[in-house]
């Protein structure tokens, strides 16, 4: 298969020999990694119908627990325990592929709790990002350029006429729809003129016609008395707009590096230009692709801190200490309602340092020693048995499968199988040493 | 170009090297010459200033009505600013830099920044840190191109981050990785008394990898890089307690960090710290203050701590900012992002007081502040005249070095 020309590799994906394997790599790249039973019943699925099933979950009883969730989360208004309720979501939602691609939309129109210091309209956002995650990408723009959240975000509650506020006109076009180089500061300056009277006032947003400014403004190669919907549909006509979001999920769903090329980004950029910015096609195309199934994508991304963390505990059948959670994610770099800033986590390379690698092992020790913990199993050694992995060398094989994206050398496995051989896999602690032991390889970081 | 008599002189006292380098080629004497100038004990501690601080408010034109013009609310009144010279000064809240000039430690280099600004946070930072070489598929930064471009290997790695933020783009090296550390207490692999289990998994790590696979390397180089100095953390804690009082702010807890790894002698030359919410576009007056006071406290504290260790003559701290902020302020009682602005270099070893012209508040670039230094000759000055390394194959070009060290 020839990875390096752009059509084929758009191409619906003929994986000749489906395995767990594939399972393992499409759940933790379209959600938070499978559980055991996933990687068995996805195998005998068969791709196709194993994507399939990531779009079409029955979610209704969940959702309205979370709402409820959120209620009292709200009554409290604590900004912090926003962040434990989402990694409640993530840990335990149906629908995998939603959560996940909203945390992708959170990260795109970043925003932070810490700043805008108000749960209410955090949460609102956050459900702005997820009703839009896999529907048309020009409504989530417009929904977001109206978003309280959003908009104290960017210090632009006031825009007024006789000095526009430049900064959300600078983000629309450098971070949310078309990257830099692809407009000028007088571009920015022009357009932040459509955007003049809308206005936050008590958490609100309302269009202020006093303060708007009805001249011509001219940017981006077009003139006229443009006014907000019309700059963002200006933005979302360039060509550049499509190709930045196919640039962006090619980053999310294919690779962390390297940066593929225009020609190769080029079939991904006109799918959404065709579908009319259809994000759910979009992603079912990438998920389907056999780009995604090749050397080209597996292991050639490294796990953020949510999906590392929130992926173990699923895979084991663990509960979570909400709020321990979050100071633990804080320190490895990746608490949700609190990106760093309004680019969002860069990920990639950025993720991996000496002291989130020391913190990662360090949180899996604590995990599967911790006397509080609660797993779906009773505890470690009968959850594996139930996999039928009572020899030493099966155990470490079916861990190694769950965990681990892609092979580790077979000096490193042999050491393991050596311990396991060494402790049995009969008691708890002996499968958390070998989890733990598996936690500090270089491999355990890939996805 | 470095002659065949400078180069035996600065070898003087190594028999073996003087012995090699008669009849060896040019280009090795050169790489000699490198690997002698940069056993260098001195120290670089960087505090980057995230989210572009507002230079003017920071070193304040007093003299210029102009600044009380564009600054209707947000000016500074004469006589509250600390004078340095007779046009500028620095804001009330910065007490411990004005001390420090008293005690002439401390070098303001005025109008720092770069032909054709770039406003955009991440693109203007993305410049200070990779000193404008970002077209490439992985990016280096200037530190860590001066960490890949020394050839001794020591045993402490070149370069400590401190901070629960990524860590900056400016140390990542092609060769040499780093680490970033958030505390030294939770620096350490918690594995109890489980002493195989940890040797296992540090073995574990050792083992040979595929060397094509780019992205699986650098995880491994990063965590043999992370067990290394966890290690040698361990072994120096508890050496050395400083008496110092810091400020009980972000920034004085992580110098307090770096002036107790200094003085436990941790071979490393280069630190860096961040101190972020400089980005005021909104009612800036007393957000501002207070991060200048926590960045002017935090700095005098340490300055005044390395002083009793005897290691402030070795030690530069370098104070800089993505870009600072436009002249005129805005309709929310802050400002925008702007281009030229103040850089700090504070030592024991300084040239005190301002360096470079304050720039015009008249003739401006798209309403911005004019720079008068690039920081690349900022960068070229630090690696030339205090690391004693050649600072053209690190920044692709030449720069003008400043004379800023004593």
């Amino acid at each position: 298969m020839k990875m390096d020309d752009p059509k084929s590799a758009w191409k619906q994906a003929d994986v000749k020999n489906w395995t767990k394997r594939h399972v393992a790599h499409l759940y933790r790249r379209a959600g938070f990694a499978a559980t055991p039973d996933e990687l068995k019943s996805g195998q005998k699925l068969g791709l196709e119908k194993c994507v399939d099933r990531l779009f079409n979950v029955e979610t209704t009883k969940f959702d309205s627990m979370m709402k409820k969730m959120g209620a009292t989360l709200l009554a409290a208004r604590e900004t912090r325990s926003l962040s434990a309720w989402w990694l409640y979501r993530m840990r335990f939602t149906p629908d995998q592929l939603l959560e996940k691609m909203t945390l992708f939309w959170h990260g795109h129109f970043a925003t932070s709790a810490a700043k805008v210091n108000s749960a209410d309209a955090m949460l609102d956002q956050n459900r702005i990002l997820r009703n839009n995650a896999l529907g048309k990408f020009e409504k989530m723009v417009s929904a977001i350029a109206r978003d309280p959240a959003m908009l104290i975000y960017l210090d632009s509650q006031e825009n007024r006429k006789t000095r526009p506020n430049e900064n959300f006109a600078r983000e629309l076009m450098e971070l949310f729809c078309l990257e830099s180089g692809n407009y000028t500061e007088t571009d920015i300056k022009q357009m932040a003129r459509c955007f003049t009277g809308w206005e936050i006032r008590r958490k609100k947003f309302r269009f202020n016609p006093y303060q708007h400014d009805n001249g011509v403004k001219k940017f981006l190669s077009q003139s006229g008395n443009f006014g907000g919907e019309d700059a963002i549909k200006i933005v979302l006509a360039q060509a550049a707009a499509p190709r930045f979001i196919a640039k962006k999920l090619y980053r999310f769903f294919i690779a962390d590096e390297p940066t593929p090329s225009p020609e190769m980004l080029e079939p991904l950029a006109q799918e959404i230009r065709k579908s009319n910015f259809d994000m759910g096609k979009t992603v079912r195309k990438i998920l389907l692709s056999n780009i995604f199934y090749s050397k080209q994508s597996i292991g050639k991304k490294l796990r953020s801190p949510v999906e590392f963390a929130v992926g173990l505990k699923r895979a084991l059948g663990a509960s979570v200490n909400l709020n321990e959670l979050a100071n633990r994610l804080e320190q490895l770099g990746q608490l949700p309602f609190y990106p760093p800033n309004v680019a969002g986590w860069e990920g990639g390379r950025k993720w991996i340092n000496s002291s989130t690698l020391l913190g990662r092992a360090n949180l899996v020790g604590d995990l599967v020693r911790n006397n509080n913990t609660k797993w779906a199993d009773s505890n470690l050694a009968v959850w594996l048995r139930k996999q039928n992995a009572a020899r030493p060398e099966q155990a470490v094989d079916s861990l190694l499968e769950l965990l681990v994206a892609v092979p580790i050398p077979g000096a490193a496995k042999s050491k393991l199988v050596r311990l396991a051989e060494k402790r049995g896999v009969k008691s708890h602690d002996a499968v958390a040493d070998l989890i733990h032991a598996i936690s500090l390889l270089p491999e355990f970081q890939l996805s | 170009m470095t002659t065949r008599r400078q180069f035996l002189s600065t070898a003087a006292g190594s028999t073996a090297l003087v012995g090699l380098a008669a009849g060896v080629p040019d280009y090795l004497l050169a790489a000699c010459h490198q690997t002698i100038a940069e056993k260098t004990d001195r120290i670089l501690v960087v505090i980057q200033l995230s989210g572009g601080n507002d230079g003017i408010n920071t070193v304040i034109p007093y003299a210029d009505p102009e600044y009380y013009k564009n600054r209707f609310t947000l000016a500074v009144g004469k006589n509250a600013v600390q004078k340095i010279d007779d046009h500028c000064g620095f804001h009330p809240s910065m007490s411990g830099f004005a001390k420090l000039l008293e005690e002439n430690r401390i070098a303001v280099i005025n109008g720092v920044g770069y032909p054709n600004p770039n406003r955009s946070h991440f693109d203007s930072m993305d410049l200070w840190h990779t000193a404008h070489r970002r077209n490439v598929q992985t990016p280096t930064g200037w530190l860590g191109r001066f960490f890949d471009q020394q050839k001794t290997k020591a045993r402490d790695l070149p370069g400590v981050h401190l901070g629960r933020e990524d860590q900056p783009l400016a140390l990542a090296g092609e060769k040499v990785h780093v680490p970033t550390m958030q505390s030294l207490d939770d620096f350490r692999l918690r594995l109890g008394n489980r002493r195989q289990l940890k040797k296992l998994m540090e073995d574990n790590v050792k083992v040979k990898r595929d060397k094509n696979n780019e992205l699986l390397t650098f995880v491994q180089a990063n965590t043999v890089s992370a067990i290394q100095t966890s290690s040698r953390v361990e072994e120096i804690l508890g050496k050395y307690k400083t008496k110092a009082q810091y400020p009980q702010t972000g920034l004085g807890r992580k110098l307090a960090t770096v002036a107790q790894l200094i003085g436990s002698n941790l071979k490393t030359n280069v630190y860096y710290v961040t101190l972020d919410g400089f980005d005021t576009h909104a009612n800036q007056a007393q957000a501002h203050a207070g991060l200048l006071t926590e960045l002017s406290d935090a700095v005098k504290t340490f300055m005044d701590d390395l002083k009793d260790q005897g290691n402030d003559k070795r030690t530069l701290a370098f104070v800089f900012s993505e870009f600072g902020r436009r002249v005129r302020e805005n309709a929310s009682h802050g400002t925008d992002h702007g281009a030229a602005a103040p850089a700090f270099m504070i030592s024991g070893s300084i040239q005190s007081g301002t360096h470079g012209k304050y720039p015009s508040l008249t003739d401006l670039l798209e309403d911005d502040l004019k720079h008068n230094v690039d920081y690349r000759s900022l960068y070229a000055t630090i690696l030339e005249k205090w690391f004693k390394t050649k600072s053209k194959p690190i920044l692709g070009k030449q720069y003008k070095t400043m004379k800023l060290f004593s």
